[in-house]
């Protein structure tokens, strides 16, 4: 199954974010795994998240609400994790829903990782994004090499021109 | 806010094409005429047209007719909008990660000090 962890990150669409973190990985499962621990770092405060489902198994519902007030809440997150590995790995994605139910639109896939490291836990965050654009016409409109190259070739002409 | 997020479903819906790309990508190079756009593509005027409609609409490209030639040029400031974006994604995680962080320490520090309590702290825990 070496499959399972072949997600090739794009750069310049997905976000990664290493830190070493100087707690154990318990540790920082715990902040993860635990919905009153979650709710207190998931969004910045005066924010407010709520954690309405989080089943940690492939396929379980995750779903948060988000306030600006603490009063009224939106929906957030409406997705679904993928894998689940204790203190190691949570993949979750909006782009389906509990028992992996297609998503009526889909914005990210997020993976979570966490190693050992001598100074604590080394502590990954990679969110690949899906393009705003291809929502219903992906086939239709060929887009099958992805907005990245796209961009990096936009992005190289223009540092070139200015 | 709102308005924010149309422009952008904008951008991007004008990247998610190969005949836009590769006119933008062309662009790149400098302005050039509607004509000269469309040589390469075995694509009928009035469909390639709208191609570049679209990217007019969404910001990417600015026309100006002159007699019987139509100019485009790439907009350039329309590229800061996708970086913008992620930049802005980028941020969202980086600040997550620093609140985790935040979290986990404050914890770790929480339990230190009932660990180094234990005389005060009169629960019985289970050794681990």
């Amino acid at each position: 199954m070496t499959n399972a962890d072949a997600y090739a990150p794009n750069p310049e669409l997905d976000l990664t974010i290493t830190r070493v973190i100087r707690a154990p990985r318990a540790a920082i499962w715990n902040a993860w795994a635990i919905p009153a621990n979650f709710e207190q770092w998931w969004v910045p405060a005066p924010e407010v998240c709520r954690v309405l489902e989080m089943e940690l198994r492939p396929g379980g519902s995750f779903r948060t609400a988000f306030s600006q007030d603490g009063v009224a809440f939106d929906p957030h997150i409406t997705g679904c994790f993928l894998a689940v590995d204790a203190q190691e790995r949570i993949v979750f994605t909006d782009a389906l829903v509990a028992g992996w139910r297609p998503a009526d639109s889909a914005f990210v896939t997020a993976v979570i990782t966490m190693h050992d490291h001598p100074d604590g836990t080394a502590y990954t965050a990679t969110a690949m994004h899906r393009s705003r654009a291809d929502r219903d016409q992906h086939e239709q409109l060929g887009f099958h090499d992805g907005w990245g190259t796209v961009i990096q070739q936009l992005a190289d002409l223009v540092e070139s021109q200015a | 806010m709102a308005q924010y997020a149309a422009t952008l479903d904008g951008v991007f819906q004008a990247l998610a094409d190969p005949t836009r790309r590769a006119v933008l990508v062309r662009l790149g190079s400098g302005p050039a005429s509607v004509g000269e756009l469309a040589a390469p593509f075995d694509m009928a005027l009035p469909s390639f047209m709208k191609h570049i409609r679209y990217l007019e609409q969404t910001g990417w490209i600015t026309t100006q007719k002159r007699g019987r030639v139509r100019t485009c040029t790439l907009e350039r400031a329309t590229y800061a909008v996708v970086d913008t974006w992620l930049s802005e994604q980028r941020r969202i995680w980086e600040d997550r990660t620093d609140r985790l962080e935040q979290f986990v320490l404050s914890t770790q520090d929480h339990d230190t000090n009932t660990d180094t309590k234990t005389d005060i702290n009169t629960e019985q825990e289970p050794p681990t």
